[in-house]
């Protein structure tokens, strides 16, 4: 009840040129609109005062790095978009941003690259600004480009301490030997390493997709679409559309299971990943839907597999799944903390075997009910601030650049039957898809329980 | 020492006795138009309430609660209820203060709340539950703490040292010979004796209807009224001269982080001037921080290094830190992200230098400006979700100050760079150090840090004159460390 008066409050807000919200499951009005360079804005106006939030969404990740021993320079380019430019060099920059009292950050995934600021309203002009000047006239010396290097390697170190890390890497390597997936987006080591000697291929991973048709902004907050749009014509207006397309190689279908496994030097418990090679994410087929579906009826907290492992036995103490999300086909992925390594291969059948439940009979109409309602509240919940309705429309605008899919993506999931789901575990989750990485400790500590 | 000692002890004691006083839950309200509703329950109770041979018992009795089943339902069947809501009750225990954070749509408000009510109220307290929450606890001390996360050992490692003998000096966690001894019936204890009225402060926010809060309070007036803890917080020892403490494992790089005492908490008249400093310094994760500029930006020597005047458990995976772990007393802290070995030395000097600049000449006019600009303004981000506010709005009530957001914008407006020179000098310093570090090879990393010679940054690519100048200084920047003052201790024997 209250939800739907929500609704409405935020249907008599909009204009007429509003996208309607009407009964979808984004409850915000936005204006999308393309430049003619090619870039898109999104504006949303939300009814949290004062704080606006900005995600610029660069349709580039690791996945875009297709040359050999080039691995990690969509990360490494999120870090160098922080060298200023003759305008705004790094102090300047990083004063302008402390007198708006801005939070400001970025991050790599395999598709894309975003960059993000929250700050008050009164500062969109010069964060806008700001932003538009860097996107264009990013510049920075050599020498800038190798320190920078050293601070991926700082990272890529930070992280080394996580087995989970290392574990992920190594499924990849196992399930992608074509497609650019085979990586993280952290890249090969040795890649890491050679970065400092890389200066040009940096300027022109820059020129091929810091380019407006590569690039979507996205403005949430106590905003008016008008004011936004014509500070993004004034500053961002002028930028030069780019014409490169990256050839990214196609990965064959897998031909049987891989496995592989990891000794890890130092105390940790047993980890398994246990994944499918799956589709590509899509809104307008059952595929996604169904196996975020699988994911969560198969290995969510109120599965009967978590119960029986984690509440009952007590055989692990962690177990999740995701469904592949990206823009190319990738995994269904499991993953399980196991407390004792004897139990590695009991485990692994036990995940292998719910999945293939999936694919055997149907699934409980109630439960997939229950499951619906579940990702209403869930979305719903999450939309709790500014900067999280901004990071939200973010992550789908990567995969299909507007909002709207949101909407498609959850149309589909209402329309989700048992049927479907069987179909689609039939097609994906089978032994000819199956990849398996295990971790131990090299030296088990025997009661780390 | 001693005057200063007394006059903390009996601050603290004055906030409490004005709380114990009531005797019956504070309620804090935050009504709204959103159709999400928080509920935050907050005990006065935690790791600082532990008995000395029970460390980690405040700790998993909320764990046992949030994660555990009611009288009524197992823990299953509360998953099961949860489920459609996509909601879930997250239970965490500091030094002071324990709390359980619910949030839901509204539209599920009666069902949710009943699920929390009874978690709190009405613990089911069966052994099956209990061997679960312990091991969980347990690996989240061995493996995820001291096996996969160098740099949260330690920061935790260096409260643990600063703390050695107080009432904070121990994991809030706990140690993993006491949690394989504990039994139910500790934890029955702790409940008992520290599940009180007196202890409680209810949030509450959200659009959730006329008359829940009165209800909520009625409700958990079940719990025995008194007492309210008081806790044991004499000043932690002084620390004489620079200590380094490394541990020991197998990782690449080297994670450092060090620090002291400071006599000063939230809301008192000189926190938001040393916020200024600490924020100028290094603000958490953001990259205007002198500390980020000179030894990332500049010398690329890590991912980022960052200062602190409040304690902020997982740094590494937030951006803003979680509020509910209000405690009396504090300590500065700077975070130096991991370093390769062979610059390691190098960074830790640079850290203390810089440092050792910002205490003796202060900042200028117009940093102080522009980080004041950027406090007053950042304070909405911190408190950007309903959840936040309400969770500041209760420490703010436990320091017994007013509005978090409204005071600290006033008490910036009134700063002058004067006032956050003069409470450097009064609060920080580069000497008298505790230093926690994380190495794969100690004895080298004790030798460099106690021998005479210097040691120099590696680059990768040439540097301005000034910047090489500068590192002739610090490369021998005195670490004031004596072999005796540098112990090694294995990772095995850390927490355990």
């Amino acid at each position: 009840m209250r939800l739907l008066r929500f609704l409405i409050a935020a249907l008599l807000l909009a204009g007429t040129s509003y996208a309607m919200a009407a009964g979808k499951i984004f409850p915000y009005p936005y204006v999308q609109e393309d430049l003619p360079n090619g870039l898109r804005l999104i504006t949303i106006p939300t009814d949290f005062p004062n704080i606006v939030s900005l995600y610029i969404v660069v349709g580039a990740g690791s996945r875009n790095e297709v040359e050999p021993g080039k691995t990690g320079y969509a990360h490494l380019f999120e870090h160098l978009m922080f060298r200023g430019t003759a305008e705004y060099p790094p102090e300047k920059y990083n004063a302008t941003l402390k007198t708006a009292g801005a939070a400001s950050n970025a991050f790599t995934t395999s598709d894309y690259t975003a960059f993000h600021t929250t700050f008050s309203k009164e500062d969109l002009p010069i964060v806008l600004s700001m932003e538009a000047d860097r996107f264009q006239h990013l510049d920075y010396s050599e020498e800038a480009f190798k320190t920078e290097t050293r601070a991926v390697l700082g990272e890529y170190n930070k992280d080394s301490a996580d087995p989970s890390e290392k574990l992920y890497e190594t499924l990849r390597a196992t399930g992608f030997k074509v497609h650019t997936y085979s990586h993280t987006t952290m890249g090969f080591l040795k890649d890491v390493e050679a970065m400092p000697e890389s200066y040009q291929y940096g300027k022109d991973f820059f020129s091929r997709y810091y380019r407006p048709e590569y690039t979507t902004i996205i403005v949430a907050g106590d905003v008016d679409p008008k004011r936004v749009r014509a500070l993004v014509d004034e500053r961002w207006g002028n930028w030069k559309r780019g014409n490169y397309t990256a050839q990214i190689p196609a990965e064959p279908p897998q031909d049987g299971p891989r496995r592989a496994h990891v000794d890890w030097p130092s105390e940790t418990l047993p980890l398994l990943f246990v994944a499918w090679r799956g589709p590509a994410y899509s809104d307008d087929t059952m595929d996604t839907v169904a196996l975020d579906a699988i994911s969560r009826l198969g290995f969510d907290q109120n599965s009967p597999l978590y119960q029986k492992l984690v509440v009952d036995e007590q055989k692990l103490d962690s177990l999740g799944a995701g469904p592949p999300n990206n823009l190319d086909p990738e995994f269904f992925g499991v993953n399980a903390r196991v407390k004792e390594a004897k139990d590695l291969k009991s485990v692994e059948e036990q995940i292998e075997a719910t999945a293939r439940s999936f694919a055997d009979k149907p699934v409980d109409p109630k439960k997939l009910e229950a499951l619906k309602e579940h990702l209403r509240y869930e979305f719903a919940l999450q939309l709790d601030n500014s900067e999280a309705i901004a990071a939200t429309v973010a992550q789908y605008v990567a995969l299909r650049r507007t909002p709207e899919t949101m909407n498609r993506y959850y149309e589909m999931s209402a329309k989700l039957t048992p049927a479907d789901i069987q179909r689609v575990a039939k097609k994906v989750l089978i032994d000819k898809n199956l990849d398996v990485v295990t971790l131990t400790p090299a030296t088990p500590s025997g009661d780390a329980k | 020492m001693s005057t200063l000692r007394t006059a903390a002890i009996s601050a603290f004691a004055l906030a409490l006795a004005a709380s114990t006083a009531a005797a019956q839950p504070r309620v804090v309200e935050l009504p709204g138009k959103s159709p999400l509703v928080t509920i935050r329950l907050v005990f006065t109770t935690g790791a600082a309430s532990d008995p000395a041979d029970k460390p980690g018992v405040a700790s998993l009795t909320a764990q046992m609660l949030a994660n555990g089943g009611t009288k009524t339902l197992t823990f299953k069947q509360i998953t099961d209820a949860l489920y459609p809501m996509a909601a879930g009750i997250n239970g965490y225990s500091d030094k002071e203060m324990t709390t359980f954070v619910g949030q839901t749509h509204v539209d599920n408000l009666e069902k949710f709340y009943a699920i929390m009510r009874d978690a709190v109220l009405n613990p089911g307290w069966r052994t099956d539950d209990f061997t679960r929450v312990r091991d969980d606890q347990v690996n989240a001390l061995r493996v995820s703490l001291r096996g996969n996360n160098d740099e949260e050992l330690g920061k935790e490692e260096l409260y643990n040292l600063i703390y050695a003998g107080h009432s904070y000096g121990h994991e809030d966690l706990g140690a993993v010979s006491a949690l394989q001894k504990m039994t139910v019936a500790d934890l029955q204890a702790f409940y008992r004796q520290h599940y009180t009225q007196a202890n409680l402060i209810i949030g509450i926010a959200g659009g959730y209807p006329a008359g829940f809060a009165a209800r909520v309070k009625k409700d958990f007036a079940a719990l025995p009224a008194g007492p309210a803890d008081r806790f044991e917080l004499p000043q932690p020892t002084a620390i004489a001269h620079n200590q380094a403490t490394i541990v020991e494992k197998d990782t690449r790089s080297v994670a450092w982080s060090f620090g002291f005492p400071i006599d000063l908490k939230r809301g008192d008249p000189d926190f938001a001037a040393l916020l200024v400093a600490q924020s100028w310094l290094g603000q958490h994760r953001e990259s205007g921080g002198e500390l980020y500029n000179r030894m990332r930006e500049i010398r690329g020597l890590n991912y980022g290094d960052y200062a602190y005047i409040e304690y902020f458990p997982n740094g590494m995976f937030q951006f803003e830190p979680d509020p509910n772990i209000a405690r009396h007393q504090q300590i500065f802290q700077i975070w130096i992200r991991p370093v390769e070995p062979q610059n390691a030395v190098f960074a830790l000097r640079l850290a203390m230098y810089e440092l050792d600049k910002l205490v003796k000449n202060g900042i200028s006019q117009t940093d102080f400006e522009k980080t004041r600009s950027f406090l007053s303004k950042y304070v909405n981000i911190l408190t950007k979700t309903k959840s936040a506010e309400l969770g500041y709005a209760i420490d703010s009530q436990y320091y017994g100050m007013p509005e978090y957001n409204g005071w600290l914008k006033s008490a910036l407006a009134k700063l002058t760079v004067d006032d956050v020179n003069r409470a450097v000098k009064k609060y920080l310093r580069a000497d008298r150090l505790q230093i926690a570090g994380v190495a794969k090879d100690a004895a080298a990393l004790k030798a460099e840090l106690t021998g005479s010679g210097a040691t120099p940054i590696h680059y990768n690519s040439p540097k301005p004159k000034d910047i090489t100048d500068e590192d002739k200084m610090v490369e021998i920047w005195p670490l004031g460390l004596k072999p005796e003052d540098v112990k090694i201790v294995p990772v095995a024997t850390v927490f355990e």
